[in-house]
């Protein structure tokens, strides 16, 4: 939606509300829908097969109200875990950890029911991680569990060339083993990251269900037909559920969008108290916002910056500043632009009309910009003030994140005496030209690229910056060819452990630095270490050193870690955050509508 | 008649060819890795996107991608809508028919109203009537759509609760899913009188009042305007004032000799509307959330759905060529002066 467009809207909502004084349903009126939890949100899943899916819309929706692990989060803690389908957190004190930190065994919970009414069995809890690593479709959650147990090296099933790996399978079926009521997981290396990995990735499906549909049977002869799957809808799950969660899927409407769930009444605690949960898709504000005020929907999402079209609604209640695990949007910069057939870098050398392919390789260069860009005006004018400085790749109270570490302030001096360091002057002398590009519709960062232009354009009338919005999916194809000069992007946390934000912020090999050319050793084997190490003032230790390289080398700006916030009716009783949960209002199973 | 319905139709293979090559080509200005892009989400995905550029073939030239789709084609597989979650056959079959529901209860009202007010303000040219009619029409085309869109959304749903956004509501739209209830034609308000169900007829109706009126709103206008200026040329044709030299009363003169005249130059605008409006109303089923074609072809386009948006473009293709066809029967009905060789 263009700026404009969402100004406008803007503006006819804070009319209507100002000039008809229609401010929804009064508190202490009747509850709409009782027993039904409605929520709005702007997209839906991709697939609701566990082992496809990796958007957010669908773990949203599945975990863990449809699919239950074996550990999860106590309360809002994102380092504590409670048993959920296994009896027992694995600890080193209750012989659940080896003392060398590479075998878990967890204690699989008897007289858990599937949602088709077969019970769960240790088997059931073997199969699905399997088929959750081998099934592997490219662009899949599949690395997570591959990576975390048959170590770094191993992120994917298959070879550069896209054959599966011949001992795959034996080497799985070789590290997850059935003994007894147990599921024993011996990992190549130990990895700090693992339990907080099993707690939203060890989703349990039925073996027997899948089977009965057409899918895996754990064979290894079979493993080349499922693997890599070329549609969503080929996998049995696709649109079924086979699940121990407190709901069950009863549909999913692909016409709409909308997807019902409801309540399991074989549930292995007690039951759910809503009946029921629809979770509709609306892509637009305007109806959503609307839905709210009537009381159509219960909770919808919100962007910040349509927050105040939500303030003020009686009846509605707004939770405010909760913690994400989030580090977004931070400022990348290239240090070796592909630079073929690119219009962001202008002629291609420093002659004042465009910028070398190399640009950013001077260390001042990247300085200049650090102490340039006004990262608390930006907080200020495009998050609406929420969220709080960066300084790393890791976000606020997470492990590792330090606290004392350093960042550049704001100076215009000390940026202006960078730039005339740079490239030997001619940066200064010659000037320069290249776009700072966002992805269309993402006002924050257009803002950003907006307030960068124009303090860097002030420095030196030399200095040009254009400013570009290209569509979400170009933007990620443009950034896979290493052609965006500088850009706006954030991460969002796969498992709530530092090793998740360093590797694709920091690691040679991980998802920006690739896309920047930035490489730097000494990072890489930190990193690698601190996934390894599992003393906790260890690991903190070793992160506190990646966060001075990233200080040090800059090739990423941080900027914030922002805050969430959840617009919800009043009589929504129960709800709680998690900072892992994707959408604030992932997991249902203790909410319930009252006055 | 016959042989030249046949000919326009022989044409549809030939358009329908023409337009699906033409999206093919056009999608060539884009890198294999932005196309390959639609099938990744968020930035973690990123790595895979050589394999999947691999795996759909996305680096072939232009001829064999063409020649994989059409022998897809051949097969009756139109390939997978991404954005639509469903095979694009699918998604089709699955959107068209909530796009003609909502069509067929905006036309009506566009036509009857539009025609009506058109004559009157030619009959009354200068006159209130013909004032009020101009200034209605210059000010309703004058707002874009989503604006009034916005307004009828505000109105009628957020303050007065009558229209609500979607296509049914919770209690409909459970009954709807339920094994009680019968999917005959996809179209809700016929399927809902099929099951003997009137209440789920008033709330689909309910839910495509505030898109139609809003697309009534805007599309009417130019309808008016239309009409009144054909009008007003046929009133000073010769013929007209024999009829009413010959004594004939005036609403016999306006409504038969002069009106059938004039709705020729009308009838081409409303075949055109009618299959504008097929191809999906964008602004307006977004706003409201309708679950048409139009909102999906628009997302296929923006999210580069290549089986999406090029199965999109040859369905409106087909509607165009229908389209047309129709309105040139039309013609010949009308005015027996057209005839067709």
């Amino acid at each position: 939606m263009s700026f404009k467009r969402r100004l406008l809207m803007l503006l006819v909502f804070t009319l209507a509300v100002a000039l008809t004084g229609v401010n929804g349903v009064a508190q202490g009126q009747a509850v709409k829908n009782p027993d039904t939890l409605i929520i709005q949100s702007f997209g839906d899943p991709e697939s609701l097969d566990p082992s496809w899916a990796y958007d957010t819309a669908s773990s949203g929706t599945f975990l863990w109200n449809v699919y239950e692990t074996l550990i999860f989060f106590v309360g809002g803690r994102t380092d504590l875990y409670e048993p959920m389908l296994a009896t027992e957190v694995p600890s080193v004190a209750n012989g659940g950890i080896s003392a060398d930190g590479k075998t878990y065994t967890f204690k699989i919970r008897p007289g858990v029911k599937f949602h088709d009414g077969n019970v769960m069995t240790p088997e059931d809890v073997r199969y699905s991680l399997m088929r959750f690593m081998l099934v592997d479709r490219d662009g899949g959650p599949s690395w997570i569990l591959l990576a975390a147990i048959l170590g770094f090296d191993t992120q994917s099933t298959r070879d550069d060339n896209g054959k599966l790996l011949p001992d795959i399978w034996d080497r799985v079926n070789q590290a997850i083993q059935v003994k007894g009521n147990t599921v024993v997981i011996t990992l190549k290396d130990p990895y700090a990251p693992f339990l907080n990995i099993m707690a939203s990735w060890s989703m349990v499906v039925s073996k027997k269900f899948v089977v009965k549909n057409g899918g895996w049977d754990g064979a290894k002869t079979m493993v080349a037909k499922y693997n890599n799957p070329e549609k969503p809808d080929a996998q049995e799950l696709f649109d079924k559920d086979a699940g121990t969660g407190p709901f069950k899927l009863d549909s999913w409407d692909r016409g709409t969008g909308n997807i019902t769930l409801s309540r399991f009444t074989d549930y292995w605690r007690a039951p759910a108290k809503l009946s029921r949960i629809v979770i509709q898709k609306v892509e637009e504000f305007g109806p959503r916002r609307l839905a709210l005020q009537n009381g159509d929907a219960d909770i919808i999402d919100v962007s910040r910056a349509d927050q105040p079209a939500v303030t003020g609604i009686s009846g509605v209640r707004i939770v405010d500043d909760l913690a994400q695990l989030t580090n977004s949007p931070a400022l990348f910069m290239n240090l070796n632009i592909s630079a073929e057939g690119n219009p962001d870098v202008g002629s291609g050398k420093l002659d004042g009309n465009g910028v070398p392919p190399n640009f950013f390789s001077d260390i001042h260069v990247r300085r200049a910009f650090a102490y340039l860009f006004d990262r608390q005006a930006f907080i200020d004018q495009a998050l609406r003030g929420k969220g709080r400085l960066a300084n790393g790749p890791i976000p606020y109270g997470m492990l590792g994140y330090n606290p004392r570490g350093k960042w550049y302030e704001v100076s215009k001096d000390k940026a202006v005496a960078e730039f005339k360091e740079a490239w030997g002057g001619q940066v200064w002398n010659n000037g320069f030209k290249f776009s700072v590009l966002y992805n269309s519709g993402n006002v924050a960062r257009q803002t950003g690229s907006q307030m960068l232009k124009e303090t860097t354009e002030s420095l030196n009338p030399k200095f040009k910056i254009d400013t570009r919005g290209v569509t979400w999916s170009s933007y990620l194809g443009l950034m896979n060819q290493k052609k965006l000069p500088m850009f706006f992007v954030g991460w969002a946390a796969d498992y709530a452990d530092p090793d998740n934000f360093t590797v694709p912020f920091m690691h040679s090999t991980g998802t920006y630095p690739g896309r920047q050319s930035y490489k730097n050793p000494e990072a890489d084997r930190l990193i690698e270490q601190a996934g390894k190490e599992t003393d906790a003032k260890k690991r903190e230790a070793l992160y506190f050193r990646v966060q001075e390289i990233a200080y040090q080398d800059v090739p990423t700006i941080y900027i914030v870690y922002p805050t969430a916030f959840v617009a919800m009716r009043a009589w929504v009783k129960g709800w709680y955050h998690n900072p892992i949960f994707f959408q604030t209002w992932n997991y249902a199973y203790r909410l319930s509508k009252g006055q | 008649m016959a042989t030249y319905i046949a000919r326009r139709l022989l044409l549809l293979p030939l358009v329908a060819f023409g337009v699906t090559l033409l999206i093919f080509a056009l999608l060539q200005f884009l890198t294999p890795a932005e196309r390959a892009a639609l099938f990744v989400t968020d930035p973690r995905q990123l790595s895979s996107i050589p394999a999947i550029i691999r795996k759909y073939g996305l680096d072939q030239p232009i001829h064999v991608q063409y020649w994989v789709w059409l022998k897809q084609l051949l097969h009756g597989d139109l390939g997978w809508s991404q954005t639509a979650r469903m095979p694009t056959s699918q998604a089709l079959a699955t959107f068209f028919p909530a796009t003609l529901e909502l069509t067929f209860y905006m036309f009506i009202p566009i036509i009857i109203i539009g025609v009506w007010l058109g004559t009157r303000a030619a009959v009354h040219k200068d006159q209130i009537v013909d004032h009020f009619s101009r200034i209605f029409a210059i000010s309703l085309r004058g707002l874009p759509s989503f604006v009034w869109g916005l307004i009828v959304l505000m109105v009628f749903y957020g303050g007065l609760n009558w229209f609500p956004p979607g296509r049914l509501s919770l209690e409909a739209d459970l009954f709807v899913k339920s094994p009680e209830f019968h999917r005959f034609t996809r179209i809700m308000t016929v399927d809902a009188l099929l099951n003997g169900q009137p209440w789920i007829f008033v709330d689909a109706l309910r839910h495509i009042a505030g898109p139609a009126m809003t697309l009534v709103l805007v599309e009417m206008a130019l309808l008016v305007r239309v009409t009144r200026s054909s009008m007003l040329e046929v009133l000073r044709q010769d013929y007209v004032r024999t009829a009413r030299a010959k004594g004939l009363a005036e609403p016999v003169v306006i409504n038969r000799h002069a009106r059938k005249n004039a709705l020729i130059p009308v009838v081409t605008l409303s075949s055109l509307l009618f299959v504008g409006l097929l191809g999906g109303v964008v602004l307006a089923e977004t706003i409201f959330n309708y679950p048409g074609i139009g909102k999906w072809g628009a997302e296929a386009a923006v999210q580069l759905d290549i089986p999406g948006v090029t199965g999109f473009g040859m369905f409106i293709a087909l509607i165009t060529v229908f389209g047309n066809l129709a309105a040139d029967i039309l013609y010949a009905t009308i005015d027996p002066r057209i005839r067709l060789q």
